[in-house]
């Protein structure tokens, strides 16, 4: 069991924007009245605003999946807390993302393979591993690996959102990265005082 | 569909790449987050007026061998700053470092020094760190309030991640209060498996070999048991991989 999660870590996409297999990202395919509805693509839109959508989903994606073990198992309420409050931010901030990139006719996922993150390999990602440590553990120790896997997912999305929010040229993402930014930040803090 | 980080990346390439450098850090990787270090102190907001560190304590990186606590580089020059009113955690002669990790490269050393002494290094040999990471290293001796330098020397590039972690040591042996926050479940100890004497069905671990849950295994003289079944690999060796082994 652990022996196919592990081997898969080889096959994994690699680089920031490699969705976890758990949140299956919606088919890139345009509704007729939403696109009606869609913000037309214009020079509005620029790269770091998609690549902002793109890889704030995937980092999301990773979150969501250490944020609902979290809530489940932790002993400690502040962390349950924290992780609850997450999920139910995620949710909304990444239908928006979603409704933009495919209003824009993005995908909703980006090409790993290519471009901006060759030489990253799957550092800034997750591992099938580091999800298995996370399920293996018990307890106090259960906790502080939760702790420690969220705030590392929340700062690597810090950077993104820092990211969108000094180079984005749609202003109601640049928007949503400084609203974003403010609000991982106190959670940062919350986690930051747990892990201490 | 997957054009976006190739033909269009083309025509903008010049522009994104500029604003892609200029605006993103793109050097995180890792801190101390227990017992605080100086970046964690600044991120939690328990000190005040750091600057940008406290968006990034993931980001001290500067060449190996800088024995300041921002790695001699030229950002967050904040850190080496021995005026701020810096918390000095409260430990014993034994303390357990813990690191957020952003991400996770192959590692050579990780080093812990208190002024010039080395108090302990940690050679990983090349592999990537799990999870988490945490040591626990002896203060030789050293009492009173002092600053521990940590540094994760990575493998394949130039460069190590640096933390600064004020302490108030005492002289007792006593081992660091647990990290986690004071709630329920006390730490569980490392699971069942009281009975099996730990000779018995014990044979040297080796790359190739299919573990599975319960399996006991010597490497490098000393024994552990397997808590997730998996087929080893080299890099996986026990110490490397406390997801995978529990040492007895």
């Amino acid at each position: 069991m652990a022996a196919i999660v592990l081997s898969a870590v080889a096959f994994l996409p690699a680089g920031c924007a490699s969705p976890p297999a758990a949140s299956s990202p919606p088919t890139a395919v345009v509704p007729a009245e939403s696109a009606a509805a869609a913000p037309a693509a214009s020079a509005a839109v620029n790269e770091v605003d998609v690549m902002f959508l793109q890889m704030g989903l995937a980092q999301i994606g990773e979150g969501e999946q250490i944020a609902a073990l979290a809530e489940e198992r932790a002993g400690n309420s502040e962390v349950r807390a924290v992780a609850a409050e997450l999920r139910e931010q995620w949710k909304t901030e990444s239908g928006t993302m979603e409704r933009w990139l495919l209003g824009w006719a993005e995908p909703v996922t980006a090409d790993p393979s290519a471009g901006a993150h060759a030489g990253h390999g799957d550092l800034h990602a997750l591992r099938p591993s580091d999800f298995g440590e996370l399920r293996a553990v018990q307890g106090a120790d259960f906790d502080r690996t939760a702790v420690s896997l969220l705030l590392g997912n929340l700062h690597n999305g810090m950077e993104t959102l820092r990211m969108e929010a000094a180079g984005g040229s749609y202003p109601p993402a640049r928007a949503l990265a400084t609203r974003m930014a403010t609000t991982r930040q106190a959670q940062i803090q919350r986690l930051l005082k747990l892990a201490a | 569909m997957r054009r976006r980080f190739t033909l269009p990346l083309l025509t903008v390439a010049a522009v994104v790449g500029s604003l892609f450098v200029a605006v993103s850090p793109a050097s995180a990787h890792g801190y101390i987050s227990s017992p605080p270090s100086r970046q964690a102190n600044c991120a939690s907001g328990a000190v005040a007026n750091c600057g940008d560190i406290i968006y990034e304590p993931q980001s001290v990186e500067a060449p190996k061998g800088s024995t300041q606590c921002n790695g001699g580089g030229s950002r967050f020059a904040v850190l080496n700053d021995n005026s701020k009113n810096w918390p000095a955690a409260t430990v014993g002669q034994s303390v357990t470092f813990n690191w957020v990790l952003t991400a996770r490269h192959s590692t050579a050393t990780w080093e812990y020094f208190i002024g010039g002494t080395l108090l302990a290094s940690f050679n990983d040999g090349g592999a990537q760190p799990g999870a988490t990471k945490s040591h626990t290293v002896n203060m030789k001796g050293f009492t009173g309030r002092q600053t521990v330098l940590a540094r994760w020397n990575i493998a394949d590039t130039v460069n190590a991640f640096y933390s600064c972690v004020d302490l108030n040591i005492g002289g007792g042996g006593g081992t660091t209060p647990p990290t986690t926050p004071p709630t329920t479940s006390p730490t569980t100890p490392p699971t069942t498996s009281p009975t099996t004497p730990p000779t018995s069905g014990t044979t040297t671990w080796a790359a190739g070999t299919t573990y599975k849950v319960g399996d006991r295994v010597t490497y490098a003289g000393k024994s552990y048991q397997c808590r997730q079944a998996h087929t080893a690999i080299n890099g996986w060796e026990p110490p490397n991989v406390p997801a995978l082994w529990t040492a007895l």
